[in-house]
């Protein structure tokens, strides 16, 4: 499977995200990389709450649960205990389970329209894919962009995922990637 | 959504079912060995009690995990009338690491089964699966290795078939269709609604084996 890297955008201080800004970084890859768009795709982030009988008492039950969908993956879905390093793989009809045991109920659904523009080493392609975001820096630099993109570096071994790319490491990239973008928020 | 019915029958006289399941389902046998453990949600967890069952395949080299939420049956009178269970289900593949997953999110282990037996898939009017099965229980946790029979002389029969909204009253009348050729050897009903070893068993049984040239014990 093909190695992917997620990437968010950081605004510079006291700007606020357009379209337009993001369209003219893509448009980067398109004129000076020869990059060429392959179509939208969505993928779904849903955080889910347990429901207490008690609400003061939550004792030791995890404050969050992640559910992933990823578009290129529809048979299947994905849950994360970020607190335990935990990713459980299962088929699309999982998230039809959780909903019927009403033990953890979704709180926020966060929906990701991505621009995807197609080595299953993570280790290997490294280096390449390293040379690439410097060049896109660059390029979105010398057009004055107000902002520049961070690239997501989970640990993916935290998790028991080994270097050979699934579809799992992509669901613990989007799980990190929404961590640094509210620490980003907050700062 | 599925379509189930279960019955007992003594462990002396599988061996004619099974003869008796060959003739009608045409395919073979497959061989069942299923951890089942099922799971509660602790004391705080949900507004309402829930419970999971993890089912781990055993009869494969690789073991494989499935997770198993048995719904409420259908109610009403139309539900009274008839002889098989309508009810809702949901499962799911899962990971190796769903024990652990469960665990984390504040579910406890209610008890462990390992269930042993066989069982026929074949299409007959609906998809329909018998397993006929012994269920055993651990002295240790997870000990499948040490599992030791519940009802010793006893096993389980159910029969079930996927249904939905559109068309379970078809599944339900292949199911009663079927489970008419079962009749001399064993009673199929409702899970919870016990109707016992049939009489005529032992005499079924008999000529089912005396029939099929095998041996009797």
């Amino acid at each position: 499977m093909p190695v992917k890297w997620l990437m968010h955008w950081q605004p510079n201080q006291g700007v606020t995200l357009t379209t337009q800004i993001l369209t003219e970084a893509c448009q980067c890859v398109e004129s000076q990389l020869g990059g060429a768009k392959d179509g939208r795709w969505k993928t779904a982030l849903t955080y889910y709450r347990p429901a207490l009988r008690e609400a003061s008492a939550s004792g030791d039950l995890p404050r969050e649960l992640l559910g992933v969908a990823l578009h290129d993956q529809l048979g299947s879905y994905y849950f994360l205990l970020r607190a335990h390093r935990l990713i459980l793989q299962a088929d699309s009809s999982m998230q039809a389970l959780m909903d019927k045991l009403q033990s953890y109920k979704p709180r926020v659904v966060l929906n990701f329209e991505v621009e995807y523009l197609p080595l299953s080493s993570i280790e290997k392609s490294r280096q390449i894919l390293e040379d690439f975001f410097d060049i896109w820096q660059d390029t979105v630099k010398k057009r004055s962009l107000p902002g520049h993109f961070i690239l997501v570096e989970p640990n993916f071994a935290d998790y028991g995922l080994q270097d050979h790319y699934t579809p799992q490491h992509t669901a613990v990239q989007y799980a990190t990637c929404m961590t640094q973008l509210m620490a980003a928020v907050r700062n | 959504m599925e379509c189930v019915v279960q019955g007992i029958i003594e462990s002396q006289h599988v061996e004619a079912l099974q003869i008796l399941l060959q003739g009608l389902c045409g395919v073979p046998k497959e061989r069942v060995r299923v951890h089942e453990l099922c799971l509660k949600s602790g004391p705080n967890l949900g507004v309402v009690p829930s419970e999971v069952r993890l089912l781990c395949d055993l009869a494969q080299p690789t073991p494989s995990w499935t997770v198993r939420h048995v719904g409420g049956a259908m109610r009403g009178a139309g539900a009274e009338q008839i002889s098989v269970l309508v009810r809702t289900i949901v499962e799911s593949k899962v990971g190796h690491n769903v024990l652990r997953f469960f665990y984390s999110l504040g579910y406890k282990l209610d008890h462990e089964l390992l269930k042993e037996g066989f069982v026929f898939r074949f299409q007959r009017g609906a998809q329909i699966t018998v397993t006929v099965t012994s269920a055993n229980k651990m002295p240790k946790l997870y000990a499948t290795d040490e599992a030791v029979p519940v009802t010793p002389g006893i096993q389980l029969v159910e029969i079930t078939a996927p249904a939905a909204a559109e068309n379970y009253s078809e599944v339900v009348a292949a199911v009663s269709s079927f489970c008419e050729y079962l009749a001399p050897l064993l009673h199929l009903s409702k899970p919870g609604v016990s109707m016992g070893i049939v009489p005529t068993a032992a005499a079924a049984a008999a000529s089912l084996m005396s029939n099929s040239g095998a041996k009797t014990l």
